[in-house]
């Protein structure tokens, strides 16, 4: 069952459109399977690497405005922001990383949730390029059916999570893993922590990079508010790979399923009002306290938690 | 002369600007310092603090600065209770990134906004009292002044205060033996469990104390700002950039980083643009932690032990 | 595996349970920002709606159908908003999408509603652009931002007269265009921008900047801000004695009952533009503005009041449509002409806006704590005070 999950579960999404559902659930779903996107790069150089970053927003928002100001500035497609996003966030990426990298634990958290927000704030101020707070729309996005977009998003992150397997069954994947455990260890043992941390930036940056060029011509319209927000981005990356599952393959997609699909339900349920923040905190904190791993990290105690294994 | 006083004024407002930083920062530098862990809910705990000092305000006539004394204990009580049953449960248990505490924090931060929402609404509230707007003026004292220099009441009473508990925090960590307990917790938990130092304990207190200072804060600061219950989130981003700056667990690391940022943002506010002013703000924390990691704290101990 | 499943179909069925609907009702489901740092302005409007929705049952309904309003909270987030109006339009049938108040979830609100061909009352949102896309079933209510500021503009030409203008504003989208308008108007009428600065929401001190501006002594100070912001400005404003010939603001923040309560005397002799005041003499503005103060201890701002007419432009439009399908409504809002609190409703395409409302709008003085119309003359509740005192003269 278990060696064939990858593959229903990728039945299930190829076919899942023609069930006849509506657009709205066609919405919720590309949202799932970006932040499913997302949550796989966030989970390569955090939860595998052990470099936990708070500024993914960085990343997105750059691939995002790599897409609007293609459009914007120089009347091109936005869709050709998706595999030039790979070489603007790459090479913003190693930058950042040359400041970041060679902080350690909490400082590096607190690091790269500074340099999201210094490109929010850049991006806010240099008007010429960005259109500032002002934002930049699409007169037209390209296909008003949700179709296309849901198979792109889907191609995107399937081809992710193909290269999240690879890279971790490489030496690489061993190598991150040492770093995480230990970094003075691994650096004893010769391996090159800068260079392999780097390359670890740079692929999970550039993936969420992506993501973000596709929200740009998915939503149509973006502003450093949206695409550089600390919490609504940053925040909520780190979130859904916590509650899915650290370092797990399927950690990120469980915990999208959580934060969008649940959240959206929470959400929807009438009369609660402002109210449904504070049960949706109260969810997240039981999650953190009770399974501290995630739910994929922790299944096992779930499945013990319902007598379906007695340990 | 007209250069001048702008440079002058603005010099002043930054100085008084970081008081007010700094006291926001000092809770945060000792939750920090302790645990080693990253707190998002700091913000929302203030907002907490002041909407204690807003109803005491609005309902029994209290005076904010008043509402210290009682805003204060009740977040050092929250604040031992999130840490007792919500922090150390997840540091007891073994996880693969130690930074579940965070995600912890957001969604404790998350849920005394939205409880904030729902049962105070989303109005925007001030307090305000009598003596807001009472200023000093350098031409009221000193007629021929080429110059015009002002200080506002409330702003110097948060400076000063910010002062005093600098201060006092400094005496009750390195002259109480409590003290020197959450210092020493601070410093190696496991020595300071051979030392037979009840750890949790401390951390608990630590946690409280932190709370209570930012309390504090709270109340200092609601008189010559507003509140909503959104209002968190910014000021857990200047307490961090404080708490680095500073340096982890620092006082007076604390009190002269709130300064140097209070200083550095409004001379960017006046001579670049108040939209970069934050750039300024992050720039300088990311300067701080690549050039400085031990913040201000460790410029001072290398100067006192002549290293 | 089963796990997914199983969430998926719950979630399926909670989403399809939302559809069941009484057949009596005309069920009407708002966007709006109930949590988050623009929640304030969501329940300005929330509560207003309901105010409407009462006067409109009690009325007996639209065409006899129950009126029933629902809100969603949209959290100001723009991805949050798209799946409202996604589900709104798809699942639930809704005819026609009313609400959101930021203009970036107005933006991703009105794409989706051009896309699926469903008519969408804005009702106050400001960025021009949103009514400049050549949408055809976008409509809104509010004039855009670039005319936010007209009225305050006749005043100043008129009374005022300046030669120089400070301009500062908070960086969002609102703010920004308001501060680009005025520049352009000022720049129209001879007048000499000595500087524009933006600065972020929710801003602690804004002494540097003000220290700034006063030592280039402009006529105006001209400033946009959401809420709080503008009490704090004018605060310090006062504690710096930064005087000028005129203190304006640009709507928003500068026009709620907040900012005479926060700002106190500073806030005296302030003059703000404004879309609407409970003094303007539209019929039943008065008694809405009222009946909101009775229940809710404060006069409403102009959102409220573009909220609350905006149901009873919905209801017009749904009368006269022919049938309640989309292009049928999205037909009788194009040829709305009525009168309502917010003053008379008519969406026309004009200096390259499409579907656009254009209203008079007002400017308001901070007179003894109370907000006064003093412009344009034929709505002034009291007359202006000009001009204004030093500071150091102020007791």
């Amino acid at each position: 069952m278990k060696k064939y999950m990858p593959f229903i579960t990728l039945g299930f999404f190829l076919i899942f459109p023609m069930l006849g559902v509506s657009t709205y659930v066609m919405h919720i779903f590309i949202l799932l399977l970006m932040w499913t996107t997302i949550g796989m790069s966030w989970n390569l150089l955090s939860g595998y690497c052990g470099q936990v970053s708070f500024g993914h927003a960085a990343f997105f928002g750059i691939g995002a405005y790599t897409s609007g100001i293609l459009y914007s500035k120089l009347s091109m497609s936005p869709w050709l922001g998706l595999p030039l996003s790979v070489f603007t966030v790459g090479i913003l990426s190693f930058i950042i990383g040359l400041a970041v990298l060679r902080l350690r634990g909490p400082f590096f958290a607190l690091a790269t949730l500074a340099s999201g927000e210094v490109f929010r704030v850049t991006a806010e101020n240099m008007e010429w390029l960005t259109s500032g707070t002002l934002g930049i729309m699409l007169q037209q996005r390209l296909w008003v059916s949700k179709l296309p977009y849901y198979y792109i998003i889907l191609s995107i992150t399937v081809a992710v999570f193909l290269l999240m397997k690879y890279l971790l069954s490489t030496k690489l994947g061993y190598y991150f893993v040492a770093i995480r455990e230990d970094q003075d260890a691994a650096e004893s043992l010769g391996i090159n922590t800068t260079l392999y941390k780097t390359i670890a930036l740079i692929v999970s940056a550039v993936v969420t990079g992506i993501a973000g060029a596709f929200y740009m011509n998915y939503m149509g319209y973006i502003d450093p508010h949206i695409v550089f927000a600390l919490h609504d981005i940053s925040i909520i990356t780190i979130m859904i790979v916590m509650v899915g599952g650290v370092a797990t393959q399927w950690g990120p997609f469980i915990g999208a399923v959580i934060m969008v699909l649940l959240q959206e339900v929470v959400r929807s349920i009438p009369g609660l009002g402002a109210m449904h923040q504070a049960i949706f905190g109260g969810l997240l904190i039981f999650i953190i306290i009770f399974l501290p791993n995630g739910i994929v990290g922790d299944f096992k105690k779930i499945k013990r938690f319902f007598g379906l294994r007695s340990a | 002369m007209v250069q001048l006083e702008v440079f002058l004024q603005t010099l002043v407002s930054g100085l008084l600007l970081g008081g007010l930083y700094a006291l926001i920062g000092l809770g945060m530098t000792l939750i920090m310092g302790v645990m080693k862990i990253i707190n998002l809910a700091h913000g929302e705990l203030m907002m907490v603090a002041m909407y204690i000092a807003y109803w005491l305000f609005t309902l029994l006539g209290i005076d904010p600065y008043l509402a210290v004394f009682i805003a204060s204990p009740a977040l050092f009580i929250l604040g031992v209770l999130i840490q007792k049953y919500l922090i150390t449960p997840v540091i007891k248990v073994e996880s693969i990134l130690p930074e579940n505490q965070v995600i912890l924090t957001v969604g404790i931060g998350m849920v005394l906004a939205s409880l904030a929402t729902v049962f105070f609404k989303s109005d925007y509230r001030s307090t305000p009292v009598d003596y807001a707007s009472v200023t000093w003026y350098l031409t009221d004292y000193w007629a021929n002044s080429p110059i015009e220099l002002s200080i506002s009441l409330l702003w110097a009473v948060s400076f000063f205060f910010s002062i005093m508990i600098t201060i006092a925090m400094w005496f009750f960590l390195s002259r109480t033996d409590i003290g020197k307990s959450i210092r020493a917790t601070s410093q190696d938990s496991d020595a300071a469990i051979l030392m037979g130092i009840n750890v949790n304990r401390m951390r608990s207190l630590s946690f409280g104390l932190g709370a209570a200072i930012v309390a504090a804060a709270g109340c200092l600061f609601i008189p010559l700002y507003y509140l909503y219950p959104a209002l968190g989130g910014q000021f857990t981003l200047i307490a961090f950039v404080i708490t680095i700056l500073g340096g982890l667990g620092s006082n007076v690391g604390a009190i002269i980083g709130g300064l140097v940022l209070g200083v550095f943002e409004s001379m960017t506010s006046t001579y670049i643009g108040m939209g970069w002013a934050p750039v300024g703000r992050f720039s300088i924390f990311i300067a701080a932690l690549i050039f400085l990691p031990g913040g201000i704290a460790s410029l001072l101990h290398r100067r006192r032990f002549g290293k | 595996m089963r796990k997914t499943l199983s969430i998926t179909f719950t979630f399926l069925f909670l989403v399809f349970s939302t559809m069941f609907v009484y057949a009596e009702d005309f069920n009407l489901t708002i966007p709006l920002p109930l949590t988050g740092t623009q929640a304030k302005f969501g329940d300005i409007q929330k509560r207003s709606y309901e105010i409407a929705q009462a006067e409109i049952n009690a009325a007996g309904g639209i065409k006899g159908k129950k009126l029933v309003l629902t809100f969603e909270d949209s959290g100001a987030k723009p991805e949050i908003a798209r799946g409202i109006v996604e589900k709104l339009i798809d699942v639930q049938k809704q005819p026609l999408i009313v609400g959101e108040y930021t203009s970036s979830c107005a933006k991703a609100v009105a794409a989706v509603s051009e896309e699926r061909k469903t008519p969408y009352l804005v009702v106050v949102s400001g960025a021009d652009d949103i009514t400049q896309q050549n949408y055809k079933y976008v409509f809104r209510l509010n004039p855009p931002n670039a005319y936010y500021a007209s009225g305050l503009i006749g005043f100043m030409k008129e009374v005022v007269k300046p030669k120089t203008i400070a301009i500062l504003h908070e960086s969002s989208d609102f703010g920004t265009s308001g501060a680009d308008e005025m520049e352009k108007h000022a720049k129209a009428l001879g007048m000499k921008v000595l500087m524009k600065e933006k600065y972020e929401k929710g801003a602690v001190d804004f002494k540097p900047i003000l220290t700034k501006v006063k030592s280039m002594r402009p006529d105006v100070v001209y400033m946009v801000s959401y809420v709080m912001d503008a009490a704090l400005l004018m605060r310090q404003i006062k504690e710096l004695r930064l005087d000028a010939k005129l203190f304006a603001g640009g709507a928003a923040g500068f026009a709620i009952p907040e900012f005479v309560d926060n700002a106190k005397d500073a806030s005296e002799y302030v003059v703000t533009s404004t879309l609407w005041s409970p003094q303007v003499k539209y019929a039943g503005a008065k008694a809405y503005a009222d009946k909101y103060k009775r229940t809710y201890g404060d006069y409403p701002s102009y959102h409220g009041a573009a909220a609350y007419s905006a149901l009873f432009v919905v209801k017009n439009a749904l009368e006269r449509a022919k049938t309640w399908k989309q292009d049928d409504i999205r037909d009788a809002l194009k040829a709305t002409k009525m009168q309502t609190a917010f003053g008379n409703v008519a969406f026309v395409d004009q200096n390259g806006y499409q579907n656009q409302n254009f209203l008079e709008t007002l400017v308001l003085q901070v007179i003894k704590g109370n907000h006064e119309t003093i412009w344009p003359k034929h709505t002034a509740s009291a007359p202006y005070l000009y001009p204004i005192p030093r500071w150091k003269d102020r007791k």
